[in-house]
């Protein structure tokens, strides 16, 4: 569904992706985990539009979207939820929702809380609500990739299960490839079905999810490696 | 009292038509992060507009109904040719607005030459109502100005087009990763407010002389209504406009002009000073 070849790019002279390849498939979730400032939100940006590559191709249902406009590519299937989510404050939930146009049912039925909270305004909500929020405009969108970055920053551990039992049943029911930009490791357990780590700007290594608990175990695994725990 | 509503008038008249010329800057700052020097010739074009189109004939309020429409396309122009390749780059866009505004103003000095025009009134009466007597065609300006605004209002709080306008000025990056053109929106704003202040130009023609200068006596008194306002609110808007205009043209007729710019300043200054960000800042320049 999503091919990243060997793709490169940074920000001015500084170089943050160095020959990035990845594939997502439909009703996959892939996983990037690595540590701060190693490329995660970088690719994401890549992916979506928000930052030219400087070199290598992305492809999204065999066609080359390499350089598009960032709404270009919006319109062609790939949805974000940004880190920080970016809901827009002085819009209400509908208004995000729809931007305009009727919302889709179903998103009131996988956040039910949306749906009474239709008139209040974004900037009103509590933190888990607002990533509900960006969950379900992106998915709003109808798209074929979604590209979550850092779904579960700066919240409560049931709001981030909440959420990510959420997510499974939408994947499984719309068929998404996801590509999860991670730090919390219980989440990516729950969604993830394969792990990739990032570090200095390439995939140092891709596994498993299945082979992350006994990662975790081992001093010298690649979660030791690339996350510093 | 009565002899005091005469100049009340004038100054709405005038706060009115400064919320026309610089709605259109607020939306072009608001939306694109661009301070648009050429904005005072695109008044200047509106009334010339109705200058050419009285010359051949066109009756005046088709001619202003023209005059949008003509500088409309003229800010798309400006917008595909130019701004939209350093749109990322507000110094660029400063000095390019700027160097658009003297090409602006020489080709009117090459095309009508320095001199001033003048465009005849449309509505010669007065109304009268008791002792107060006060001309027909500055009381339908105001009332055509207040409808434009009321219907900018609109367009940006009530519409489809009004929601995405708004999504880009707060997040653009955002915006565009929902798939908002947000090239489109920014190239529509434009337009839109080079064609208020098109018709604005074309409101006021009857009422100045029209010369190629004329676009700079409204350019400053708008840029200073947006300071004390706030550059990003249409409420920021209408209290600078009414605390600029109002003062300038009350205080110009109950005293002095001289008197009236000089306070008009002072406040702008006083004002910036202590609140930055205008009266009433409002939201924009997100991711």
């Amino acid at each position: 569904m999503l091919e990243i070849k060997q793709v490169h790019a940074g920000y001015g002279q500084v170089p943050v992706l160095r020959g990035v390849s990845l594939t997502l498939e439909p009703g996959a979730v892939l996983a990037l985990m690595g540590r701060n400032g190693m490329g995660k939100t970088t690719l994401c940006n890549v992916c979506n539009g928000r930052l030219a590559a400087s070199a290598g191709s992305v492809f999204l249902a065999d066609e080359d979207i390499t350089g598009l406009p960032g709404f270009q590519i919006a319109r062609r299937g790939i949805a974000t939820v940004p880190q920080g989510r970016e809901v827009f404050e002085d819009f209400t939930v509908e208004e995000n929702l729809g931007l305009g146009r009727p919302v889709p049912d179903d998103i009131y039925d996988w956040f039910p809380v949306l749906a009474q909270l239709r008139q209040r305004t974004a900037g009103t909500l509590s933190g888990g609500e607002q990533q509900m929020l960006a969950i379900g405009r992106a998915l709003a969108r109808r798209p074929k990739v979604l590209l979550l970055d850092e779904p579960s920053e700066g919240l409560q551990p049931s709001v981030i299960r909440d959420i990510a039992a959420v997510l499974a049943q939408v994947v499984a029911d719309l068929g998404l490839a996801v590509l999860l930009v991670e730090q919390h490791v219980e989440l990516v357990q729950t969604m993830a079905t394969s792990v990739a780590f990032l570090a200095d700007g390439m995939i140092a290594e891709q596994v498993a999810v299945s082979a992350l608990a006994q990662a975790l175990t081992e001093s010298q695994g690649p979660v030791h490696r690339h996350l510093a725990i | 009292m009565i002899e005091a509503l005469p100049l009340v008038l004038d100054a709405l008249s005038f706060v009115l038509i400064l919320v026309l010329v610089a709605s259109g800057l607020v939306i072009v700052f608001g939306m694109m992060g661009i301070i648009n020097l050429a904005h005072g010739e695109l008044f200047l074009l509106g009334a010339y507009t109705v200058v050419v189109a009285q010359g051949l004939g066109v009756p005046f309020w088709l001619a202003a109904l023209l005059a949008p429409v003509v500088v409309g396309v003229i800010g798309l122009a400006i917008e595909f040719l130019v701004i939209r390749f350093i749109v990322h780059r507000p110094l660029d866009t400063i000095l390019a607005t700027w160097g658009l505004s003297i090409a602006i103003k020489q080709l009117v000095v090459l095309g009508f030459g320095p001199g001033s025009h003048s465009v005849a009134l449309p509505l010669a009466g007065a109304v009268t109502v008791g002792a107060f007597t006060y001309p027909a065609y500055r009381i339908v300006l105001m009332v055509v100005a207040a409808a434009v605004i009321a219907g900018t209002g609109f367009v940006l709080v009530r519409t489809r087009f009004g929601l995405l306008a708004r999504a880009v000025i707060a997040r653009p990056g955002t915006a565009a990763s929902l798939g908002i053109n947000t090239g489109a929106v920014n190239r529509t704003s434009f337009a839109i407010g080079a064609g208020l202040a098109g018709l604005a130009g074309a409101l006021v023609a009857p009422l100045i002389s029209v010369d190629p200068q004329m676009g700079l006596g409204f350019l400053v008194p708008a840029f200073l209504a947006i300071l004390v306002g706030g550059a990003s609110s249409m409420t920021g808007l209408l209290a600078g406009s009414g605390l600029v205009g109002g003062l300038d043209r009350f205080l110009g007729g109950w005293i002095s002009p001289v008197l009236a710019q000089i306070t008009v300043f002072v406040m702008a200054i006083l004002v910036i000073r202590m609140r930055p960000g205008g009266l009433f800042p409002g939201r924009r320049g997100r991711p």
